[in-house]
Formats: structure tokens, sequence, C-alpha cells
């Protein structure tokens, strides 16, 4: 089971197991981890579920959708090179250890 | 001997008992009724969804699938072609593209309203959350204002399946014709005026320079007015069925229409009218001791996903405070509904106009007819007091 480590704004860490093939923003809402809503249920069809990768693993991520880039230019909070939707991100055993951290604000 | 017919009344009326059963003790069913799986859990159904590649749509995503839309409308088409055709539409229905749509939709919902006022009771159905949808879809795509009763009751026709013969009958494949008519003549005159409306922008765009297919545009444009006009108000429909089960969810949003998002949200997993979508297996897949081969038809319930005490603890009981997130009430994936912002933007007006214009709006103890559907599950009628 792929690790997951969740940065709030405040610097609080949430560390989950995700089971493989479920997405960043799925592990987040199911587990009660606030700071991501993913209000489109996962179609890359809003940008509530906007995160920022840690560096170290952006390079490692599926390259970004032309729908995906669309979308993150309507993000609530400032948009950033490392801005990625984490409904787009699945975990798997690469991305085991994965650090993101959420903006101040999905809405 | 358990047995899951989604075609049968009895799971029109309460889908629930069965799917507590399909949770607990087959979670992956394989149901002779109907020859296909049904899968219950909410983690399986995630998993499935997530995983298009063995859980295609392109064989249909209808439990009992209309003529000629494989292949061809965003619901049976799999990535990448589906993505690129979203893509076209997908810009024109986010949040912020629809805040045009808002004071149309409060003026439509207050002229309706007015209509009822001096009234004791009312069908919600006929006189409020049919015609303030065909209102909607009116002004979003611009369509002529004739023949809108029918257009509506066609919408709600071809949904529908028949109990005894268990697949389309007769009735319902000419309602589907009849849409695919009415949208034949739309996507003409459009083609000679297009206009600003939504279905314009599809029907002029392009994939890599290519223009979409006649079967692409028609079949689309036919889904998305079923889809507009039916399944916004079934789910509407849901919506104030709640707010009128539990009158002290009406008094707690009456008291603090605030948390009137928070009551469309709890609907949406308590009672969605999208009960049920279809899959295909691609790649043969092991389940619970159960291996589904390539080619068979897999039912992913939402409405059971909804109510798994897994992903929601006390899922049989409607809390206001719960803030569901996660809940399938729009399915998930690439294949979530495409209306979700319409909808809740819908919803929302709706509530706060009908609180403020009857805020004791209750209960009529009534014998409910159920539209007879193996996808969507909403009453034909709901009478209610003002």
């Amino acid at each position: 089971m792929p690790t997951v480590t969740y940065v709030d704004f405040q610097g609080q860490s949430t560390e989950l197991d995700l089971a493989e093939g479920m997405t960043i923003m799925q592990g987040a809402v199911m587990n009660g981890v606030e700071g991501i809503e993913g209000e489109c249920s996962g179609s890359c069809a809003c940008a509530t579920c906007h995160c920022y990768v840690d560096d170290a693993w952006l390079a490692k991520l599926p390259e970004m959708s032309e729908n995906e880039e669309e979308m993150l230019e309507d993000t609530a909070s400032e948009r950033k090179t490392n801005s990625r939707l984490s409904c787009q991100i699945k975990a798997t055993a690469t991305m085991n250890g994965i650090v993101i951290h959420m903006p101040e604000e999905q809405e | 001997m358990f047995k899951f017919d989604p075609y049968s009344p009895e799971i029109d009326a309460d889908p629930f008992p069965a799917y507590a059963t399909l949770r607990a003790e087959y979670p992956c069913f394989w149901s002779e009724d109907i020859e296909m799986w049904v899968l219950s859990r909410h983690k399986d159904i995630v998993m499935a969804l997530n995983d298009w590649e063995t859980f295609s749509s392109a064989k249909g995503n209808l439990v009992s699938e209309l003529p000629g839309r494989q292949g061809s409308t965003l619901g049976t088409t799999d990535p990448p072609r589906h993505d690129r055709l979203r893509a076209l539409i997908q810009k024109a229905v986010t949040k912020r593209a629809l805040t045009h749509i808002l004071e149309p939709a409060r003026a439509t919902m207050r002229k309706h309203l007015d209509a009822l006022k001096g009234r004791e009771q009312f069908d919600y159905v006929s006189e409020l959350s049919s015609r303030y949808t065909v209102d909607l879809i009116v002004y979003l795509f611009d369509l002529p204002n004739e023949n809108l009763q029918t257009v509506r009751d066609k919408a709600v026709l071809m949904v529908q399946t028949d109990p005894k013969t268990k697949q389309k009958g007769p009735e319902h494949i000419e309602a589907f014709e009849w849409m695919q008519d009415y949208a034949a003549k739309l996507v003409e005159e459009r083609k000679r005026n297009p206009g600003e409306d939504l279905l314009s922008q599809f029907i002029l765009s392009e994939i890599d320079g290519e223009k979409l297919t006649d079967k692409e545009i028609l079949l689309t444009v036919t889904t998305l007015i079923m889809a507009g006009i039916e399944s916004l108000s079934g789910f509407l429909t849901m919506l104030v069925k709640n707010i009128t089960d539990y009158p002290e969810v009406r008094d707690a949003l009456v008291a603090d229409p605030s948390l009137i998002p928070d009551a469309i949200e709890e609907s949406l997993r308590f009672n969605t009218s999208a009960q049920r979508f279809r899959r295909c297996i691609n790649k043969e897949t092991t389940l619970h001791g159960q291996t589904m081969k390539p080619g068979d038809f897999v039912i992913l319930a939402y409405g059971a996903a909804n109510r798994d005490d897994e992903a929601f603890p006390n899922a049989d009981v409607y809390d206001l405070a719960r803030k569901p997130k996660g809940h399938l009430g729009f399915g998930g994936g690439v294949h979530a509904c495409l209306g979700t912002s319409i909808a809740r933007l819908a919803c929302k007006v709706l509530l706060e106009e009908l609180l403020i214009a009857f805020p004791n709006i209750s209960k009529v103890e009534q014998e409910l007819r159920w539209m007879s559907s193996t996808n969507f599950r909403s009453p034909l009628e709901l009478q209610i007091k003002i």
C-alpha cells in the first residue's frame, strides 16, 4: 500500500496508506483529511482538489493532460509550478512516500 | 435464494434492503435475472471507476442500453476519445462559467412559486421541479419554446424500462427516437445558424482539426437533453422528498439557509437519482473470489455504495451535519456527471426560494408511484402541503 503524506496549510501532516489505484483526492476525502474537496467527483472538471506536490516527486508524476492544465487556471489559491489536481494522481508503488501540500483554500 | 432484479418495481420503490444484503453477503454478485454482475461496496465501486481500462463504458453505460449509443456519447466512450469529447463541453459547465444562469434560475423559480400561492397542496413533480428544469435547459441550450411538455415527457420515458420483458419497451424506444429526431432538427438549425449556446459550441467543435461525426453530435445532444431534463428533475424531487420526510432538516434550513449546500450533498449521498450504471469487463478480474470475464457486464450500484457503513458511518441515517465527501451521487472518476455544477446550482436556488415562499412545506401521506428504471430512481408524483 503506497503511503501518502498530506500537509495542510498550517503545516499539520497526516500520513495515509492508500489502496493501490486510489487517487490522492479520494484518499483525502474518504479519510477525513481537510483541505481537499473534489467537487466534480474526480472527472477533472473543477479545481477543488488542487495541491502542491513536493518537488522531489514532481518529475515522477504522469504528465498533465490538456484538461488538467485548463482546470488549473481556475484554482482558488495561487497556482504554482508544482500545482496539480490530486484527482489525477493515482497512488501506485512508484508514488510510495509522496508528500503533497494543501493550499489555503479550494473555492 | 437471494435475487437482485433491477427491473422489479420493488427495487424501484426501495432498493436499500437488497443493497444491504449485496454489500454484506454478495459483494460481487452474479444476478441470474439480468445476467450481469453487481458491485455494491463503496471501495469496490471507486476502484472500478478509477480503472476504466478494465471496467469499460464503450459498450454502453445504461443497464438496459438504448440502440446505437455505444461509442458515440460521453458516457459510452472510453479515454482518450472520451476525454477529448468531454473537454469540448467541460469549460462551459464549470461553476465559474455558470454564474450567468443564477439569476434566470431564480427568476423562473419565483415565477413558478408565485403561481402556487393560495394553494394548500400541489404535485411537486409536475408543477414545480419539471417546469423549473425545462426552463433551465431551454435557457442553457436555447431550445425553441414549443413542444416543451412533449420534450419533458419523452425525456422521462426514454430512461424507463419494462419490468415484465426486462428490457426497453416499444414506448421507451419510440421516445428515444422522438428525442433523436428533435435533436437532429436542432443540430441542423444550429449548424445553419450557430448561437452562443452550449449546443452550438459543441456542434461546431473540432478535435485535432476534425469535425465530430454526425452520430457523435446527434447522440450526445440527445443524451444532454435527456440528462438535463430527466436526471436533474429526478434528483430535485428526491431532494425535496428528503426535506419533507425529515421536518427537522427543513426547520434547520429555514433557520439557517447557509446549511442548504450540506442538505444537497447529504441528499446526493442518501438518495441519489442515479442509482446504477453499467460497465463491461475488458480484462479478466477476480474480486471477492468471483471471476468476471471479458465481455461480462457489471452494474455499479452507486446508491448501494452511498449507504455503505464502511464509507459513511450510520449510512442509513439522513444526517444534515454529515457533510459527506466522496459520495457517488454523481458517480465518479472520468465519467462522473458532467452537470455537477448545474445540478448543485439548480438545487441551491430551488431550496432557497422554496423555503422562503413556503417555509412549512410538509409531507402528504401517499402511496408513491416510482419510475420504472434500471438506472434512475424517483417518484412520478410527489404531493406536498404548503
